[in-house]
């Protein structure tokens, strides 16, 4: 996750990397009581690139301008986003602007050291003069200067620079980061380098160990994802018509890939994930977690058809049957006398063939109500386990049991079809 | 390396509760497992498994194992696989997932230096059919037999391994290698290891979208692989922004340069199909394909 540039520059500014005198401004009045002399640079203060091009930097001279200024600031959106908070920052006269970044590179195994002596906002400027080194033992300040000595620095612009690319590794290791990038890196006439701009990537798994950084995250995020909600893949198209339902990421990944390939339309897709085994008492309840995203699936308005796919020991495939049994069936209470499902028109349990009758067919066009009054069907694929009894008890259902993968795709499509 | 029931296993974490869960299953297929430790809990015995504070203690007590399987936490993996590289231990199969990326750098520049084999992080281990569970496999997806499959996914091995079994073509080894960012074995160690299993025939290869080195593991497959291998890569319809893995894996890919292309599960069957290594399109074609290569080959 990526912090805001003012987080990013508090952490500069503690381990010595210099920044410009600034200031957060919660609401456009707080101007009124700036510290910094004008002219002062307001900056939107959103997780995403491109905030110069957008008009989410500008300059401005007084109080007067400073206020209407950060009033369009506040409302402009940015690829999506708006700010909850503005950057006040002195203004510096750069003669050079050069980009530094020390990331970790997951293919090396290393982190590796980035320079380009052409900073700023022109990302084939940057990339054309890019420089790297990979630190590929325990680190010394040398690395930060062979980065400077290939960027082609010379005299006391090469320890200016290595004293901040040393810096950053620092901040790296210290707060278990994935990113640290300073673009641009400002070069006033008189070789003085002040950090005009910085994005830190915080490593997710390293939260639990980095509690500073952890408060700054959850400020971040809006609403942190309790563990009993499904998580949600958005690999998939709000104009589908079929909810996919399965254990793991990958599993997902190869059911869409045959969703798709026979010409179906995934509307969206969510993964339930406890531990490896769903018999195993762990913090995040599967079980939970697939109510919650039946729920999600059934009343979701465009979805016709739910396709169950979780793939574990039989044991599993038994509670995995029996929570979506129970769903069901106080779904199918809650809703009887309001739109009673047909059992004429509903499948028998355990048979593949396709029941696509006409009046199925009539029963999507029925326009609906605000709330869902009737279940989409239900195609459900467990290799294993033995759920006889729990398929008997949703036989007036539109519930649809299948042992293989392929058939159970087939049998999606051509219900949502 | 071969891996026999004989083998004598050690687990770290045993008393963690999912650490326990898997100890027991692992005893009840028939592996070996003569030792556990957790700090602090020596002394007792759980599932009939005597438990150590330290790994030397138990080896000390138990004589020389085989293999390690760590259930350890996040934070605490890295110590504790350090612990087993120290007692000389090796493979060690880490289960443990989500441990920080700067550890697992500390702890893949230790391994290399000792020559110790770790596969995962987040991995289910390795799975000998009717011989020998070492980690978390649902062993009920596989028969023994002649085909090896190393695989860089979860739950959707278990998919190839049903696929490979209602087909008759039983499986002689399976390993998961963990579906990380940073894993420390790599597909290439594996299929050297494959190579040279006798009971081993055929290998399938099990990939996902994200991550790199299939330019290499094909190269590698079509000059130094005598047996057929067949791959199976899902997330062919995954959009390019969305994929399996890390998001940092990927900014490290664009900045670093020339490997920013390679992360596609469509980029990698390319790979594959250009080194004429048969790729299946889905998980229930991977049987046709390798009945079809062990014919010809």
């Amino acid at each position: 996750m990526d912090l805001l540039e003012y987080q990013a520059k508090a952490l500069f500014r503690e381990i010595g990397i210099p920044v410009l005198p600034s200031q957060c401004i919660d609401h456009p009045r707080d101007l009124k009581q700036l510290d910094i002399p004008y002219p002062v640079v307001l900056k939107s203060q959103v997780p995403k690139g491109g905030r110069g091009r957008a008009g989410g930097i500008r300059t401005v001279e007084n109080t007067i301008d400073a206020i209407a200024t950060a009033r369009a600031i506040f409302n402009l959106s940015i690829l999506g986003k708006y700010p909850n908070v503005l950057l006040a920052e002195s203004h510096y006269d750069a003669e050079q602007e050069f980009y530094l970044a020390v990331i970790l590179d997951y293919t090396l195994r290393r982190p590796v050291l980035l320079g380009s002596c052409q900073g700023g906002i022109h990302v084939e400027n940057v990339m054309a003069q890019m420089q790297r080194v990979v630190v590929e033992e325990d680190f010394s300040p040398f690395y930060a200067r062979r980065l400077a000595f290939k960027m082609g620095l010379q005299g006391d612009l090469i320890e200016s620079v290595s004293d901040i690319v040393q810096k950053m590794y620092q901040l790296l290791i210290q707060k278990d980061l994935d990113l640290v990038e300073i673009n641009p890196l400002g070069v006033s006439a008189n070789h003085e380098v002040m950090a005009l701009d910085g994005k830190i990537a915080v490593n997710d798994h390293a939260l639990g160990r980095q509690s500073e950084l952890a408060n700054l995250a959850s400020s971040l995020t809006h609403t942190p994802q309790p563990a009993d909600q499904p998580t949600d893949l958005q690999w998939t198209d709000s104009q589908g018509n079929i909810g996919i339902l399965c254990n793991s990421p990958c599993l997902a990944a190869a059911t869409l890939d045959l969703v798709y390939k026979a010409k179906g339309k995934p509307a969206s897709c969510l993964i339930v994930d406890g531990y490896a085994s769903w018999d195993v008492p762990s913090a995040a309840s599967p079980v939970q977690q697939l109510q919650n995203a039946l729920q999600q699936l059934t009343d979701t308005q465009n979805i016709q058809v739910v396709l169950v796919n979780i793939l574990s020991n039989e044991a599993a495939s038994e509670a995995v049957a029996e929570v979506i049994a129970s769903y069901l069936l106080s779904k199918d209470e809650n809703n009887s006398g309001v739109s009673a499902v047909d059992p004429a028109k509903t499948p028998t349990t355990g048979k593949l063939h396709s029941r696509d009758s006409p009046n199925r067919r009539r029963r999507h066009l029925t326009p609906k109500s605000l709330s869902r009054t009737e279940l989409p069907h239900l195609v459900i694929r467990l290799a294993n386990g033995k759920i006889d009894t729990i398929q008997d008890r949703l036989a007036a259902l539109p519930v649809h049991w299948m042992g293989n993968l392929d058939q159970a795709v087939a049998q999606a499509i051509s219900l949502a079809s | 390396m071969k891996f026999t029931p004989d083998m004598k296993i050690l687990v770290q974490g045993i008393t963690q509760p999912i650490g326990s869960y898997y100890a027991a299953r692992m005893k009840a297929y028939g592996t070996n497992l003569v030792a556990g430790v957790s700090a602090g809990q020596g002394g007792q015995t759980l599932h009939g498994i005597p438990v150590f504070d330290l790994v030397e203690e138990a080896l000390s007590e138990v004589g020389y194992c085989d293999a390690t399987v760590i259930f350890a936490e996040s934070y605490s993996a890295l110590d504790a696989a350090l612990e087993a590289i120290d007692a000389g231990l090796s493979p060690i199969i880490l289960v443990t997932g989500g441990i920080p990326p700067l550890d697992m750098i500390h702890l893949l520049a230790k391994a290399q230096a000792r020559e110790t084999l770790i596969v995962g992080p987040s991995s289910s281990g390795i799975i000998v059919p009717g011989k020998l569970l070492l980690g978390t496999q649902e062993c009920e997806f596989y028969t023994p037999g002649t085909i090896g499959v190393i695989s860089r996914v979860s739950t959707l091995t278990y998919e190839v391994a049903l696929a490979l079994t209602q087909a008759k073509l039983g499986q002689s080894i399976a390993v998961n290698l963990g579906s990380e960012a940073i894993i420390a074995s790599s597909f290439r160690q594996w299929l050297e290891i494959l190579a040279q299993d006798k009971r081993t025939e055929a290998i399938v290869l099990v990939d996902q979208t994200g991550g790199d080195s299939e330019d290499e593991t094909a190269e590698f497959i079509a000059q130094a692989i005598e047996k057929p291998v067949i791959a199976y890569v899902a997330g062919q319809y995954t959009p390019e922004d969305k994929q399996v893995g890390d998001t940092s894996a990927i900014i490290a890919a664009q900045l670093s340069g020339p490997i920013a292309n390679t992360t596609t599960a469509q980029h990698k069957v390319a790979a594959f199909k250009q080194t004429n290594i048969p790729v299946a399109e889905y998980p229930s074609k991977i049987p046709d394909l390798v009945k079809k290569a062990l014919k010809y080959h």
